[in-house]
């Protein structure tokens, strides 16, 4: 699943720091697990708001992804003010896993 | 079109809850093999012993409930999509428990069924209110109602019928509440626990855990509904059966309802693993499948015993049955299930302020593999060695699967402890 973003460039930058962020519990990226959903710069407020889900509601490791996200944003964008926007709708399923994800779930 | 969900991250259940429940059942099954090890005789005599009664009750109660109790008040709110209504009735409810525990298990080895056996009977009665209202709570304000949580708090409900059997049946030693004996109602305290609490839970949490750590596609609500019909059905139909004095062989009934619903969960377990997205399953989730198979062994052994009854009381496989399913399915779960909940908590608790930015360890590197695997190898040699003891009387046999399980408790508990004590 491609993730929506309005600056294409910083987005790149973006999704390097993300593809070290792990699901504990599977393993993978939480880019390639599809979980990231939209990441929005704002180049006059600085505002960086990343659109979110996890893999189930009250997932336990839910709070240590979304920290984690955090981090590795600001690290990123040390300047960036980091919001994590995490949304359920629409629910995350397996379909949304990159063509990366499902080669390193299936062998 | 997205629909914006809070900013704030979910909050999920304090490990500060979940971990005294996880410590005390790893030494509760320490316990229970030690007890099993100085005790091995009374697997040769009458199941309603002493000895017999404490090891149960320290394995029902110490390891298979605590153990329930702990990793439910993490995995309830994933299972209702709600949080946990209250901390603090999950610190009651541990206190009253591990209070109680050892109060009632020790009445038993003595013997000695009055205040002891009363206060611990009681002290166990709180925790289970605590733990019902508690989840009774957390459904209320939960947005999702799904059969997942509705197995759980019928479970809980099985749980308090159970527990409060069990007071009355206490007292019962002291004071004529029932016109029978304790022991005429042995059967149906037992099957209230076994069948109530710890099959519909471990199904209930089983069939929402298990696709998910397998990633699944495959979904089946209206199986899942079968099964619990099938279940409970099945268990009142025991109850009817038993209050009304019918014949033995119509226990036939509720055995058929309860094995249909088995086999049809060991089907759901087994469509949820051929439409996996994730192949490689690790060891955990494997012992959790051997848990599944483990659970018909108990129901082939009980339609025999029914069988055997109207020709000969076989105390052996009646004693074989309560071994298979405390020391063989309920122990086979946790054994794996453990280390699938426990490492990630603790995880979550020493690394998430770090993950992200720096390398973490894998949350499965926080306890040792190799003896996660001896501890799984000793279990089965463990577990069949004692098992064949019963049914040949055999003292010399039960000491040596009586030593197997020891080693396997001291493992698990080696495990356990290097996880709850690990530090960055």
């Amino acid at each position: 699943m491609d993730v929506k973003t309005n600056n294409t460039e910083k987005n790149e930058i973006a999704l390097i720091g993300l593809h070290n962020v792990l699901d504990p519990e599977i393993g993978l990226n939480i880019v390639d697990l599809g979980l990231v959903y939209e990441i929005d710069f704002s180049e006059e407020t600085n505002d960086i708001v990343v659109t979110m889900t996890l893999t189930t509601q009250f997932c336990p490791m839910g709070e240590s992804i979304v920290e984690s996200t955090t981090q590795s944003m600001q690290q990123s964008f040390p300047e960036g003010n980091i919001q994590v926007n995490l949304i359920f709708q629409p629910p995350w399923n397996q379909s949304m896993i990159s063509e990366e994800g499902h080669i390193f779930l299936t062998t | 079109m997205f629909i914006a969900g809070a900013n704030s991250p979910i909050k999920n259940t304090s490990y500060k809850v979940v971990l005294p429940f996880y410590g005390y059942a790893a030494l509760s099954f320490l316990v229970a093999t030690i007890l099993l090890f100085n005790n091995t005789s009374a697997f040769t005599q009458h199941y309603f012993s002493p000895h017999t009664l404490a090891i149960t009750h320290t394995m029902a109660l110490g390891w298979g409930t605590m153990i329930i109790l702990g990793a439910s008040h993490q995995l309830f709110p994933v299972m209702i999509e709600g949080k946990l209504h209250s901390n603090f009735l999950a610190y009651l409810s541990f206190f009253f428990a591990a209070v109680g525990i050892p109060f009632l298990v020790t009445a038993f080895y003595k013997f000695d069924m009055s205040f002891i056996a009363q206060t611990g009977a009681v002290l166990i009665n709180l925790a289970v209110l605590c733990y019902l209202a508690n989840l009774w709570l957390s459904i209320a304000n939960s947005k999702s109602k799904n059969i997942h949580a509705i197995f759980a708090f019928t479970a809980v409900l099985w749980l308090f019928t159970t527990t409060l059997l069990g007071l009355l049946l206490i007292w019962n030693f002291t004071t004529h509440i029932f016109s029978e004996g304790s022991l005429y109602f042995l059967s149906l305290h037992a099957h209230l626990g076994i069948i109530g609490w710890f099959l519909l839970m471990i199904m209930g949490v089983g069939s929402r855990l298990i696709p998910m750590f397998l990633i699944s596609k495959y979904e089946n609500k209206k199986m899942l509904w079968w099964i619990y019909s099938l279940i409970n059905v099945g268990l009142i139909s025991f109850i009817f059966i038993f209050l009304s004095s019918l014949k033995t062989q119509l226990y036939f009934v509720p055995i058929v309802l309860v094995g249909i619903g088995v086999v049809l969960f060991g089907i759901f377990i087994y469509r949820s693993y051929a439409q996996r997205i994730r192949k490689k399953v690790d060891g955990q989730v494997k012992m959790s499948l051997l848990s599944v198979v483990l659970v018909v062994v108990p129901i082939i052994i009980l339609a025999i015993i029914i069988l055997l009854f109207a020709t000969l009381s076989n105390i052996q496989l009646v004693l074989l049955y309560g071994f298979t399913i405390f020391f063989g399915w309920i122990t086979t779960i946790i054994l794996g299930m453990t280390f699938k909940t426990l490492p990630f908590i603790i995880w979550n608790k020493v690394y998430s302020s770090i993950a992200g930015i720096g390398k973490t360890p894998n949350p499965k590197e926080l306890f040792s593999s190799r003896i996660f695997m001896a501890n799984g190898v000793t279990y089965l040699i463990g577990f069949i060695i004692f098992g064949l003891g019963i049914i040949q009387s055999s003292v010399l046999i039960l000491n040596i699967g009586s030593i197997f399980l020891l080693i396997t408790a001291v493992l698990y508990n080696f495990n356990v402890f290097k996880i709850l004590f690990h530090k960055a």
